[in-house]
């Protein structure tokens, strides 16, 4: 058993690097990662986990970072938008909602594509229905949503067509 | 507060026995209570290092530990297979991203979650250490521990195979909802018997309960006799719940009842209302221009704008992303009340905080204590008195936000409270205390024409009624804030997001008696405005900060704050009384708007002047009186949003329309043809207006639209299907009074791209996009090759305010105007370097052609021919202009509009009286298209927010303080109200001669949308709502009174 009183040293991956964080074990994730980590792409937009534009990575599912407290992140693997530059699902993803010009203020963007990401990893085939209930907890203002709707849509063909591309790779 | 981490459950156990301490699982229940005040324990046990969170199924009892994650279990096939109900509630669960965090446990433990009636219905029992024993219990029992329990795990036995099982959780919106009330039943059949049912409700304010009379009148009965009326009257009867500020208890009983007898018995035992149905519009002849504006359809025109990558790829740095080494962080002091006297401010023991730099008060502003875009009456920081909760009276300057919270708590404010203006009503009282010298009534106007008395008498038919609109949030994504910083040569950097740099600059110069020459403000990139950053927000407490420390300052409102501080819409009160004659002709019409502006009017007056413009909407009406007025109050402070005022309007007169309509038997069409203005008409005061109406062009295309032909009636969710129409006009620009500058500059950079800058601001809306597209249309040069500059009163000329949908029209203009010398001077220029005639060369895409050949070669690049330039021979134009506006100073006229129509197709849900918008059409004439995903985004998105408007979005308020502290409760559509299917149609043509171009379309998507869900309800139900957001408590009473169920019609 271990009691930790107001400060306490918490270990954590950031996009694969070890950090520690000292402070207060309620420190929220997405003050560390944005203040102590520089993860800017992390967005603050409610604090109580109801936009989801700060929705990060947390071994591999998709949470909001405002939720978790650093105490609640010890020994985990975090990732962040920027973590996402290196994963090939993640590509996919926002190359289809950049054609589709998915995002207007795109404040809100990096949170939809932590969530489809976290989708596609789970479900490369997802029905309109699972990709709704992906996204239920990201909050766009400005699109209405269809234009992230049809981005999404546009990976999933991407998605098919790799896997077609692939299978005619197979058989060929 | 201290975390402990047990890992045997005996710890665990031994650590919540004592007091203080409280059990921590997901945690995201405890943080909701936390930021609405809730206070923190001295100890929180984190469960999760105890083995808690398996799923075990192997003796046919579900066994779920007590940590175990929802997503896991909603995931999990066993669960899945055998207890479905369960895993339908677990969806209904907050969303994914939370689910993936909260556990079952945790949604036991707060006794609000949304889990509760399916458990219970379920027969659910649980695992529990209690007073250091381990029990099973029923689980309705956990109410009945000491505090301290431990919850171990839940278990579920299996659901009998011949049962009819229902869950349903009723919420403020489709999905992500706080729950208005759950229920759940499992009613096992033998022998065509309902033999012992479990009935449930619960979830929020409603304590989990089982439904002992309605479960005893099951019983027995043979399952497809029962009178369902009678048991929703028992089981509504018998739930025991309350009232708050989002529904009534009567509500919540009349849902869960519904939602009962409809899941167990279906939802044909709900009344189903008497539909009005719109007569269906007559087909127009002829052939129509509209295009449906899409990738698909438009991929020749179709660009991706430039900031996208770096926004998907989280790289883009907002203003509120700028940090550096040596900035601190700065922090408001809010009034928190919402009236009073200011008697002292004491900031000593704030100041003497360590890690505190500074604190600033109204003692530090050297200039001017007020700002306001009509009129400075706002202060910077309050100093006498403090009229609204927002109100900020000091700010502090720490090296960390954690101090810059300590120094906040010890700033202390001795107030005289004073009483509360808290409505319009209270605001006009005799005895109101004046909230500004010049009393509350900020403005009344009156306008009144022909005879209405005489016009009323001869009346065929008069509708009139009361709409009521709400104080919407603007809710953009990024909340108010940024970086100050002050420069070495004594200016003054301020990177704030706002809608218009010069004149934030000009504010912040009266404000800190600075001259504007050594200010600089950026605006862009904003993470989405809508009016809401308009006003000046958050930049005279930085710039005082950042003065009185010499260092950095960055702020962000977190969206608590945004919420008490910021700007909301209007809410307008409309009375309006409407005539027309047996042919259908409007003959008169009265309104009278009242409205509130808040604390301070900043637009308000606009607001309401724009709204009273469209009284008649685009219709001809000989007899009109009108009559607005504005009050100030303590509640927040109102202002400019999106469709400013029009939209409430057109929701009230064209509600009006569809239902004269209907009183003159004619179809929504054809009423609207009868009485529309004419092309050439002068405007509502009498006043010219541009020419390319295309109002009977948006008629034809709301008649073609096949949503017509949609089916109505019950879908196979047995809701209730509509189709209604609205159409609407709306000016751009700001009108004939106010000064409306525009322009820009292209300048021919050294690397050979063509920047065009613009003292514009990129929210979102797409004005880099639409520069790109204006700009290299006019050059005939590439998108790429043209440099979109903007937001930045360094880098950019005026070209006045990002409102009123005028940014297009500004920059289609500077390309027209600045494109032409430009072009020839670069010709000029590629010539003297090719050696040819200037009048043989063209621009192309990236550099320099033949003008008479079609192979698109390149004679040079434009990178070349900056390269063969010096410095000072790279051309640039500057254009300065007006925008169109009509010489009218009587009143503030529109000029310039836009036109569009929306068709709209609503499920009305017997059980709930929620509405769920099915299809939303709108069709828009507003000259060409500049940039197809701009113009498509802004109807859409405008489309969404009218949504909102519509149906979930209200900031409450009750006694000066926002109910609607958070998007918790304050309710922005979510990706499962968006309408299920949307397009837009765009009619591009302008008359012959129309110099005005490109009409802006920031705001036409709004207005329209309002009037059409209304009148889709009415089709559906027959019932017309007046109140926005439409109360779905009313949308049952009306079904209830209709009295008409299924087959008795």
């Amino acid at each position: 058993m271990t009691a930790e009183g107001e400060q306490s040293t918490v270990r954590f991956t950031v996009d694969g690097e070890t950090v520690a964080v000292v402070g207060a074990p309620d420190r929220r994730l997405v003050d560390i990662l944005r203040e102590d980590c520089g993860q800017t792409g992390v967005k603050r937009g409610c604090d109580i986990g109801r936009c989801g534009a700060c929705i990060v990575l947390v071994d591999g599912a998709a949470v909001n970072a405002c939720l978790v407290m650093a105490f609640q992140a010890a020994g985990t693997a975090i990732t962040t938008p920027a973590g996402l530059d290196r994963m090939l699902v993640a590509q996919v993803v926002r190359e289809a909602l950049i054609e589709e010009v998915s995002f207007q203020c795109g404040y809100c963007a990096p949170g939809f594509v932590m969530s489809l990401t976290a989708l596609f990893l789970r479900d490369e085939a997802p029905t309109t229905d699972a990709i709704l209930t992906a996204l239920e907890g990201n909050i766009c203002r400005c699109t209405g949503y269809h234009s992230i709707l049809r981005g999404a849509e546009s990976a999933a063909r991407k998605f098919a067509a790799q896997r077609n591309g692939a299978a005619e790779g197979q058989t060929s | 507060m201290r975390v402990a981490t047990p890992t045997t459950i005996e710890d665990a156990a031994n650590l919540l026995a004592r007091s203080g301490s409280r059990a921590i699982a997901g945690g995201t229940l405890i943080q909701l209570g936390w930021a609405r005040g809730e206070s923190m324990p001295e100890c929180l046990v984190d469960l999760s290092r105890l083995d808690l969170s398996g799923i075990d199924t192997a003796s046919g009892t579900l066994r779920i530990g007590a940590t175990a994650r929802l997503a896991i279990i909603e995931r999990d096939r066993r669960v899945a297979d055998g207890w479905p109900l369960l895993a339908e509630a677990i969806r209904s669960v907050a969303a994914a991203p939370v689910r993936n965090l909260a556990t079952i446990g945790g949604n036991i433990a707060g006794g609000v979650g949304c889990l509760w009636p399916a458990l219970v219905a379920l027969d659910a029992s649980i695992d529990v250490i209690t007073d250091g024993h381990f029990a099973t219990l029923p689980i309705l029992d956990w109410f009945t521990l000491p505090a301290g329990a431990l919850l171990l795990a839940v278990l579920i036995g299996p659901v009998p195979a011949d049962a009819r099982v229902t869950v349903r959780k009723t919420g403020l919106r489709a999905a992500f909802t706080p729950s208005i009330i759950g229920v759940a039943a499992v009613a096992p059949i033998v022998s065509g018997v309902f033999n012992a049912p479990i009935i449930a409700a619960g979830g929020g304010i409603t304590r989990p309960q089982r439904l002992r009379a309605s479960e005893r009148y099951l019983h027995g009965q043979a399952s497809d006799a029962v009178d369902w009326s009678a048991f929703r009257a028992i089981a509504a009867h018998e739930i025991e719940t309350q009232s708050d500020a989002f529904r009534s208890a009567r509500y919540r009983k009349a849902v869960a009842a519904n939602a009962l007898a409809a899941g167990l018995g279906g939802t044909t035992s709900l009344p189903a209302g008497r539909p009005s149905r719109l007569r269906q519009p007559t087909q127009p002849g002829g052939t129509h221009q509209s295009i449906a504006v899409s990738r698909e359809n438009l991929a020749g025109r179709w660009g991706v704008r430039p900031d996208i990558a770096a926004k998907v790829a989280g790289r883009l740095i907002y203003l509120t992303d700028r940090r550096s080494d040596d900035m601190l962080v700065g922090r408001i002091l809010r009034a928190g009340i919402p009236h009073g006297l200011i008697r002292t401010i004491d900031t000593s023991a704030a100041e003497a905080l360590p890690g505190v730099v500074a604190v600033v008060t109204a003692a530090d502003i050297k200039g001017i204590n007020a700002f306001g875009i009509v009129e400075p009456e706002q202060p910077a920081l309050c100093f006498d008195r403090v009229r609204h909760a927002g109100d900020p009276v000091a700010a502090v300057a720490a090296g960390d936000a954690e101090t810059a919270a300590r120094a906040l708590a010890l700033i202390c404010v001795d107030y005289e409270t004073l009483p509360l203006v808290g409505s319009f009503e209270a605001a006009m009282a005799a005895d109101a205390p004046a909230l500004h010298p010049g009393g509350n009534l900020r403005l009344e106007l009156n306008h009144r024409r022909g005879d209405i008395d005489a016009a009323f008498a001869r009346a065929a038919h008069i509708v009139e009624d009361i709409y009521e609109t709400p104080r919407q949030m603007h809710g953009f994504m990024e909340t108010e804030g940024g970086a100050v910083i002050p420069e070495a040569d004594g200016s003054l950097t301020v990177a704030v997001g706002g809608q218009h740099g010069s004149r934030d600059r000009l504010q912040l110069s009266r404000i800190l008696g600075m001259p504007e020459e050594k200010i600089r403000v950026i605006t862009s990139p904003t993470g989405g405005a809508f009016g809401g950053k308009d006003e000046l927000t958050v930049q005279p407490a930085m710039a005082l900060l950042a003065l009185k420390t010499g260092r950095p300052i960055r702020l962000q409102l977190d969206r608590a704050e945004s919420v008490v501080a910021g700007i909301r819409r209007n809410p307008m009160t409309i009375r309006m009384k409407t005539a027309c004659d047996a042919d259908g002709i409007l003959i008169a019409q009265s309104v009278d708007v009242t409205s509130e502006c808040g604390a301070y009017a900043s637009l308000s007056p606009a607001v309401l002047e724009t709204a009273l413009e469209h009284v008649a909407g685009p219709y001809r009406i000989d007899n009109i009186t009108s009559r607005g007025r504005l009050a100030y109050t303590n509640n927040g402070i109102c202002g400019a949003f999106r469709g400013f005022g029009a939209n409430q309007m057109v929701f009230a007169i064209e509600s009006q329309m569809n239902r004269l309509a209907q009183l003159a038997g004619l179809d929504p069409v054809e009423i609207r043809r009868r009485n529309l203005r004419v092309p050439g008409d002068p405007g509502f005061f009498g006043h010219p207006v541009a020419p390319t109406e295309r109002l009977s062009e948006m008629l034809d295309q709301a008649a073609l639209n096949p949503l017509w032909q949609a089916p109505r009636g019950r879908d196979d969710r047995g809701r209730l299907i509509g189709t209604g129409m609205a159409l609407h006009h709306q000016g751009t620009g700001l009108g004939s009074l106010p000064p409306d500058p525009g322009g820009g500059r292209l300048t021919f950079r050294a690397d050979g791209r063509i920047e065009a800058a613009f003292g514009l601001d990129e929210m979102g809306q797409g004005v880099m996009p639409a520069i790109e597209a204006a700009v290299s249309a006019a050059l005939g040069c590439a998108r790429a090759d043209i440099v979109a500059v903007v937001g930045d009163t360094a880098l950019a000329p005026e070209s006045g305010s990002t409102t009123a949908a005028r940014g297009t029209y500004v920059i289609w203009r500077t390309a027209q105007e600045a494109g032409r010398p430009f072009a020839a001077a670069l010709l000029t220029l590629a010539a003297r370097t090719l050696r040819r005639p200037a009048e043989q060369l063209a621009l192309a895409p990236g550099g320099i052609r033949d003008a008479g050949s079609n192979s698109g070669a390149l004679l040079m690049t434009f990178a070349e021919l900056a390269a063969s330039l010096d410095e000072n021979e790279r051309p640039g134009e500057t254009v300065a202009f007006h925008f169109p506006t009509a010489d009218y100073k009587d009143g503030n006229a529109r000029y310039v509009f836009c036109f569009g129509a929306a068709v709209v197709r609503v499920a009305v849900d017997p059980v709930t009286g929620m509405v769920a918008v099915l299809d939303l059409d709108q069709h828009i004439a507003a000259g060409p298209i500049v940039d197809p995903a701009a113009y498509l985004g802004q109807i859409e998105g405008g489309g969404g927010q009218g949504l909102g408007f519509t149906l979930t979005e209200d900031a409450l308020m009750r006694n000066g303080a926002y109910v609607t502290g958070n998007l918790d409760t304050y309710m922005l559509p979510s990706i499962r109200d968006a309408p299920q299917r949307m397009r837009v149609t765009a009619l591009e043509d302008l008359d012959d001669g129309d110099p005005h171009g490109p009409r802006g379309v920031g705001e036409i998507g709004i207005g329209a949308v309002t009037p059409a869900i209304a009148a889709a309800i009415a089709d559906a139900i027959g019932h017309y709502p007046a109140v926005t957001p439409i109360r779905p408590e009313e949308i049952l009473d009306a079904l209830a009174r209709s009295g008409v169920h299924e087959g008795s019609q």
